[in-house]
């Protein structure tokens, strides 16, 4: 057993250069909290991140980072649990980050069903490039891109997370800062692919109603109302609501989680080591007659 | 939301009650911290050294109550966990701005004790006994007086003093 880590042990000397006001502090915090609960040391977790403000989260953590190229966190997380299944391998970035550019991973990284925690901190605008249309944007949006309203329907995070089949979906808001640390230690205790969608106001380009005042008037816990997070079709019907109400909790937790890919890799490596050994030629011969 | 969640204040006992106390100047302390830094990172080093301020002020009062707290109960764990409670004296994440002033912040820090305030107010009617009600009187009469401390601040800071904001360039797309 791991002697107790403070949250501060997972605190690096960078110091965050995001906006002040940035929701970003708040989910940083949680995150620290969260790992402390979860106990493992920072030398077995890798942070990944792909491009973004929410994405410089491996810096400001002590554990091994990489921030890596917009979208494409996803895939190099995997390949990193892969190598080295032993490590806790916590994916961080934005919405667009996450459903724009890198939107075509995500369904491949939950079918996979990988274990690691994917936690996206959704602003619904492109807060570093400085203001402009993000793929959670809501129709009519003004942005520097959008200057006459947004055309364009969001995407859902939780509706297109859910329908993939992702084993444990929750959302969370800095506004409720013990839930969300909650939320967090669940998600990466959850033994398989889990996603938290985290509503992190962007404060300099972000919507007044989007701020965390309006959070901490809006939001409704999902525990509150009876939900059962067992329950996929009920969570399927909730996630709907996403850009109208502010649900925050579990979603959706699989009460019988399956194997995990990095599970079933092993689980192969071992029955081939036990078999015979395969010989080279065996190999080639699949190309020799092709 | 509720700022204190898993107490019940009717059958809370006076060590619960004091580690209670101690976490809301601990939350206090690491929030103001987090400001101070987020407003040095920013250029802003007066609301920084401020804000530093508050925070030693907090850290100040929970060592006061952490001695207490050590002379009655000696290092019998705590059952009270920093999850019980948030923002019951710390500014929200969302009080902190690029370009703050000096003046903006003591509002800020007035706001806070206005609502921790608030809080011993509205816990009080449900505590019965009365060594902890005595308890709750006393921090509560705290913030009082800690607001009195900040108004009279407030009063000697110019009303001008927050005019950097003005001076900012507006949010443009690259």
């Amino acid at each position: 057993m791991n002697a107790f880590l403070a949250p501060n042990e997972y605190k690096s000397p960078l110091k965050p250069i995001w906006c002040p006001g940035c929701g970003d502090y708040g989910v940083l915090q949680a995150l620290y909290r969260a790992l402390s609960a979860v106990g493992r040391p920072p030398h077995e977790i890798a942070f990944i991140s792909g491009i973004g403000c929410s994405s410089r989260i491996p810096g400001y953590t002590t554990a091994y980072g990489f921030n890596t190229v917009h979208g494409r966190a996803l895939p190099i997380a995997q390949g990193v649990k892969l190598a080295n299944p032993d490590l806790l391998v916590i994916v961080a970035g934005g919405d667009g980050d996450g459903f724009s550019i890198g939107g075509g991973h995500v369904p491949h990284a939950i079918r996979r069903n990988v274990d690691l925690t994917y936690l996206v901190m959704d602003n619904q605008v492109y807060g570093l490039t400085k203001g402009q249309l993000s793929p959670t944007s809501p129709r009519g949006l003004k942005t520097v891109t959008s200057p006459m309203g947004s055309l364009e329907q969001p995407i859902n995070p939780l509706l297109m997370v859910l329908a993939y089949g992702a084993g444990f979906v929750a959302q969370a808001t800095p506004a409720d800062m013990p839930g969300m640390t909650a939320l967090i230690e669940e998600a990466i205790r959850y033994p398989g692919f889990s996603f938290v969608n985290i509503q992190s106001p962007c404060i300099t380009f972000g919507e007044e109603e989007q701020q965390l005042k309006a959070h901490k008037a809006r939001m409704k816990p999902l525990a509150s109302l009876g939900h059962d997070p067992a329950n996929q079709l009920a969570a399927l019907d909730l996630a709907r609501a996403y850009g109208t109400e502010l649900y925050t909790g579990q979603f959706y937790r699989n009460p019988s989680p399956p194997p995990t890919y990095d599970a079933l890799v092993r689980q192969r490596q071992v029955e081939l080591q036990k078999g015979e050994p395969r010989s080279r030629s065996r190999v080639l011969d699949g190309y020799l007659k092709a | 939301m509720t700022p204190v969640t898993g107490i019940d204040f009717e059958r809370i006992t006076l060590r619960d009650a004091l580690d209670l106390a101690v976490l809301i100047e601990e939350e206090a302390r690491d929030r103001y911290r987090e400001f101070a830094e987020q407003l040095a990172t920013h250029a802003t080093p007066e609301v920084a050294d401020f804000f530093s301020r508050m925070a030693r002020i907090e850290d100040r009062h929970r060592t006061e109550l952490l001695e207490r707290r050590r002379t009655l109960f000696g290092s019998t764990p705590s059952t009270v966990e920093r999850r019980n409670l948030f923002d019951v004296e710390a500014p929200g994440y969302e009080e902190a701005r690029a370009f703050m002033g000096v003046r903006q912040a003591l509002e800020t820090v007035l706001a806070c004790e206005v609502k921790a305030h608030a809080f011993f107010n509205e816990a009080l009617p449900r505590v019965k006994d009365p060594e902890l009600k005595a308890l709750f009187q006393e921090l509560r009469d705290e913030e009082v007086h800690h607001q009195a401390l900040v108004k009279a601040e407030l009063a000697r800071c110019p009303e001008k003093a927050d005019d950097s904001e003005a001076y900012a360039d507006d949010p443009v797309a690259q």
